[in-house]
């Protein structure tokens, strides 16, 4: 039998005035099992923790039992005290007499039969602990980047920067994201390709980053800190080590067609860049418009024309291996489709735009030039209605979140166009202005006063063409009279939405998202970067929507704790997780199918499920669910649990062992 | 004193829980966007007001027809009664209220405190008394099926065909009845009608607040219903579709529903309903509120009329299906009499006309009569058919 030593805590007058203690030692002395108990003002103190560690030695304990406060204040500060006096820090335990005790009680003759009962069950949970060891698995100080927007590449520029290296993967021809199609960024109106493209260039130069454009992953294997990834680089029929960007082949190249970077405003050919600053400068060939693909090899105009000859038809999808540590997902966002606003004609009118395309307008870089010119006629609106809302706040019909950044943008929009024509007239209609976030009420108070920005509270209803206008239908609902507002154009702020890969994405690295696609994290307040599953984490707007200081700060953030998981060579993982008694398994799999973290594995051949111990976070769901009690938790096995309730369910302690 | 229309409205908690116990429910969701307002039919007529977006805020305050000033409470009680109940206001809603429902709480609470429109009132005493709200007689209710020979109904027989109180009385709408029953016999369905026996579905006088008779009502026709073994209802008109549908069930009525676009649509599909000849017209199609916003039928009657040789099938431009407009008789508006630039009837036909039709389709009563009797008084030759008018025809 163990030889139990037990510590009572008056935690100053705190656990004392309301259990007598000296009660508490006399009856816990009789108990069986326990060679030794005592008690102490403060054993959290250095005394205390001296008396502790003294009476291992001396008593020759091999189990204790602490009886104080919450074991979330100071479980891991005895534990620690035992390991120093050489006992297995998991043969120490808490027996919680003052949260679940002495603090919510106020009558002695109650408290203290009840502080008895209490370190009698753990008592009896200690004689059954066994000895256990941290679980210790290597780490690959490499990290996985997915997405190279602006919070893959704050993500990996910070993770590079401290010497790790990186590998950054993005599906599109170019790392920029959606930043790089802005104009100006609210609230100090700088110029987002100014500020981007410098750190874009930082990239490309950094020699811990491993970037990796048009490819995307194909399959993940492994646990955190050891990951095995595949990724698919799709062929862009370009040999990249012999072609400089110069450019010839996308000016000759016979096709037009809708450029996906200006969002439909403008046109670009069929081996493309999505636009100049774009990193890697190296074109690709779009295969679904390419007349050379759609029509067996006629065409050949850009081979023609390369005098490097960089231009390979042929190349096929290239699959390569990676070993990284750990992934941050960063997939970003899109915007939620205008067709689904028929009562706005968005999709039918070529003047009701998105946010994003009027970012392409108003872009120096953009299709016009940075001059507002309206698509269907190219003529200079003279007056532009900004409309909020439109996707976000509506659960009825399309989605019941916020998106956050649109209130800000339309400010922006609305002071730009002021800025681009200035005898223009610009209205937003919205409901509620949100301008939480720093200077940016200021600068909204400053758009509306130098701009002459009028705001009219309503969501409109109709969008009607009426001749060369487009006429909004709304009320204003501060005074509930009727509006009819006459229109050049209209910009309608569609709601973010996940990346339309994201879904797929989640169920590739098993991490889960809300009903909506945003991938989720570990806690929405103490743990925003992390997902529930160890070893991956999440930047910027594919957890949800957030403008660029919130992201590059998650950014930031993920890139802190890849850093901190890199921090070893080894991580060390709790062992109070759940093991198997192969004996009982009958492979049903039902554990399998209930862990939130897949550390369930069946053997197929055995027909038996095993642990993988780096997953497991020791939650316990299996156990409950296991119908055999074939799955137990360590140092929580069934056995302990029955003795403890036992123990419990009599007046006093010692009542098992008289039973 | 003061004028105690300037005070501030006092919270009156006792009103806004009777009108909540009374159906409207809704009231703490709203958000205040005013989209209600801007797609409600008032908003078309353009000299008159409507603040659909406060009646939400309004009830939660309890100020509803609350006010002791007399004059006051004349004018909500209009405003209580201008709702067409076309739902239009709801379809688009981002957060699913339901105005109409909101106001037909209220006009519960007027009709209990016997306040409402002395037209309305007659309409509410005419079905209970009679079984219809014109104030016919009942033994004059099967007269339109006089030489059809059509057999009242009897255990056995698929369909009850249920034609309701305009199609059964009024004399336009009476040929629409006539055309169904022709088509029915031509298709060689097996079905009765209950002739002298049917009696209003109560669908106008729930909308006028009349909850309790409209539960008399419901609960006779039920029984009726029950006795006479009806398993399958057909009816002409939306107002009774819905009210058998979506409001029998909750009284215990267990029978199925189909409105005769949906029918007919169904024999033309599965080929058992031959269209034989052309109808060389312009034909513009009317969404009905009750059967479109309501009972999401939209295809049906446009199949039907897409199915006929050479009908040009027409569209009001932004204004159709989800977004149609309605004729202004729902939820009592029928029998309610507004000066003539304040109707709405003037703005759809106006919308309707505009395509260049020859003639308006339209599957609802309440629309025919409306349209029929608004364009007596305009210079110009575009017809009211219904649907099944123009099929019949066809066939």
């Amino acid at each position: 039998m163990k030889k139990i030593g037990v510590f009572v805590c008056h935690c100053g007058r705190n656990i004392s005035s309301t259990v007598n203690i000296g009660e508490v030692v006399e009856e816990i002395k009789k108990y069986p099992g326990v060679a030794f108990c005592t008690d102490y003002k403060y054993m959290c103190s250095d005394p205390g923790q001296d008396l502790i560690k003294k009476n291992i030695k001396e008593k020759k304990l091999d189990g204790i039992v602490i009886a104080a406060c919450s074991p979330s204040l100071h479980e891991l500060t005895f534990r620690n005290t035992a390991e120093k006096a050489g006992l297995n820090p998991y043969l120490t335990e808490i027996a919680n007499i003052r949260e679940q005790c002495s603090w919510v009680h106020s009558d002695t003759k109650e408290a203290t039969p009840k502080a008895i009962s209490i370190i009698g069950s753990i008592i009896e949970k200690t004689k059954l602990n066994e000895s256990l060891s941290p679980v210790k698995v290597k780490v690959n100080p490499k990290v996985l980047i997915i997405g190279g927007g602006i919070a893959g590449i704050q993500a990996s520029l910070d993770v590079a920067n401290s010497g790790h290296k990186v590998i950054l993967i993005e599906k599109s021809p170019s790392i920029g994201g959606r930043m790089a199609q802005l104009s100006e960024t609210f609230p100090t109106l700088d110029c987002s390709q100014c500020i981007l493209t410098p750190k874009m260039v930082e990239v490309s130069q950094n020699e811990n980053i491993n970037l990796h454009v048009y490819s995307e992953l194909e399959e993940i294997s492994g646990s955190v800190g050891n990951f095995k990834v595949k990724i698919r680089r799709k062929a862009s029929c370009i040999d990249n080590s012999k072609c400089t960007g110069c450019g010839i082949c996308s000016e000759k190249c016979p096709v037009s067609v809708d450029s996906e970077f200006d969002e439909g405003m403008g046109k670009r050919k069929a081996i493309y860049t999505p636009f100049p600053q774009a990193i890697p400068n190296k074109p690709v060939i779009d295969k679904e418009n390419c007349t050379y693909f759609l029509k067996d090899g006629k065409c050949g105009v850009c081979q023609i024309v390369c005098s490097l000859n960089a231009i390979d038809f042929k190349q096929k999808d290239e699959i390569f291996e990676e070993e990284v540590g750990a992934v941050i997902v960063a997939t970003g966002y899109e915007l939620y489709p205008m067709e689904n606003m028929i009562e706005y004609g968005a999709g039918k009118y070529p003047d009701v735009i998105n946010g994003l395309q009027f970012e392409r307008l108003l872009s120096a870089s953009g299709p016009t030039q940075g001059e507002v010119l309206r698509p269907s006629d190219n003529k200079i609106p003279k007056r532009i209605a900004f409309i909020s809302c439109v996707g976000s706040r509506d659960p009825e019909h399309h989605l019941p979140y916020c998106s956050k950044v649109c209130c800000m943008y339309m400010v922006k929009h609305a002071l730009l166009y002021k800025e681009h024509v200035p005898d223009g007239e610009a209205i937003v209609f919205s409901i509620d202005i949100r301008t939480g976030g720093k200077d940016y009420e200021e600068f909204l108070t400053r758009a509306k006063e130098e701009g002459n920005i009028l705001y009219i509270r309503g969501k409109p209803a109709r969008i009607i063409k009426q001749g060369d206008d487009l006429v909004v239908w709304c009320i204003n609902t501060l005074t509930g009279k009727q509006l009819r507002v006459k229109c050049d154009m209209v910009v309608l702020s569609m709601s973010m939405v996940p990346s339309s890969g994201a879904l797929d994405l989640a169920k590739a690295l098993r991490i889960h998202t809300n009903i909506h696609g945003f991938f989720s994290e570990a806690h929405p307040k103490l743990r925003p970067v992390e997902s529930l599953v160890p070893g991956f984490f999440l930047a910027g707007t594919a957890q949800g929507p957030k403008d660029i200081p919130d992201t590059v700060s998650q950014a930031s953030g993920a890139a802190a704790k890849v850093l901190t998981l890199f921090s070893s060579d080894e991580i060390s993982h709790s062992p109070i997780i759940a093991c198997v008694n192969e004996d009982l398994c009958s492979g049903c799999g039902i554990c399998v199918a209930t862990c939130p973290y897949d550390a369930r594995e069946m053997d197929e051949r055995k027909k038996i499920v095993s642990v993988n111990e780096i997953l497991c976070e020791g939650c316990g769901a299996c156990i409950s669910a296991c119908p055999s009690g074939a799955s137990q938790q360590k140092n929580l096995t069934d056995n302990q649990i029955d003795n403890m309730i036992r123990v419990l369910l009599h007046s006093n302690a010692g009542a098992l062992e008289r039973e | 004193m003061k004028d105690k229309k300037n005070l501030t409205t006092e919270i009156n908690p006792e009103i806004r829980d009777i009108l909540i116990e009374m159906g409207a429910e809704d009231i703490y969701k709203c958000y205040q966007c005013g989209k209600c307002t801007s797609v409600c039919p008032w908003f078309q007529v353009e000299i008159y007001d409507y603040p659909v977006f406060k009646f939400s805020l309004e009830t939660a305050l309890g100020a509803v027809a609350s006010s002791e000033d007399k004059k006051e409470l004349e004018k909500e009680i209009d405003l209580i009664y201008r709702c067409v109940g076309c739902e239009a206001c709801l379809d688009q809603c981002p957060h699913g209220i339901s105005t109409s429902n909101i106001l037909r709480a209220a006009r519960r609470l007027l009709v209990d405190f016997d306040s409402y429109p002395d037209t309305l009132k007659s309409t509410v005493q005419k079905t209970h008394n009679v079984g219809n709200p014109f104030g016919e007689h009942r033994e004059n209710r099967a007269d339109w099926a006089k030489g059809l020979n059509v057999p009242n109904f009897k255990q056995g027989m698929e369909y009850l065909y249920f034609p309701g109180c305009l199609p059964a009385y009024e004399t336009r709408n009476q040929k629409v009845a006539q055309a169904t029953v022709g088509i029915l016999q031509k298709c060689g369905i097996s079905f009765g009608i209950l002739g002298v026996k049917e009696t209003c579905c109560g669908e106008v006088i729930r909308r006028i607040g009349a909850e309790n008779i409209f539960k008399e009502v419901t609960k006779t026709n039920i029984k009726e219903f029950n006795n006479s073994g009806v398993k399958k209802v057909l009816v002409t008109s939306p107002h009774c579709f819905t009210t058998f549908k979506n409001e029998y069930p909750d009284f215990g009525a267990d029978f199925e529903v189909l409105h005769t676009t949906q029918y007919f649509s169904h024999l033309i599909d599965t080929g058992k309903l031959k269209i034989n000849k052309s109808f060389n017209k312009k034909v513009v199609y009317h969404d009905p509120c009750t059967l479109a916003r309501k009972n999401n039928i939209y295809d049906e009657p446009r199949n039907i009329l897409k199915s006929i040789p050479e009908l040009e099938f027409l569209e009001v431009e932004n204004f159709n299906r989800n977004l149609s407009l309605c004729c202004g008789a729902g939820s009592g508006g029928l029998w309610l009499e507004w000066e003539k630039e304040e109707r709405i009837v003037n703005v759809r036909l106006k919308q309707l006309m505009d395509t260049g039709a020859d003639i308006i389709a339209v599957a609802c009563p309440y629309c025919l009569q409306m349209f029929e009797e608004t364009l007596k008084s305009m210079s110009t030759d575009i017809q009211v058919m219904d649907v099944t008018e123009i099929l019949y025809e066809s066939i």
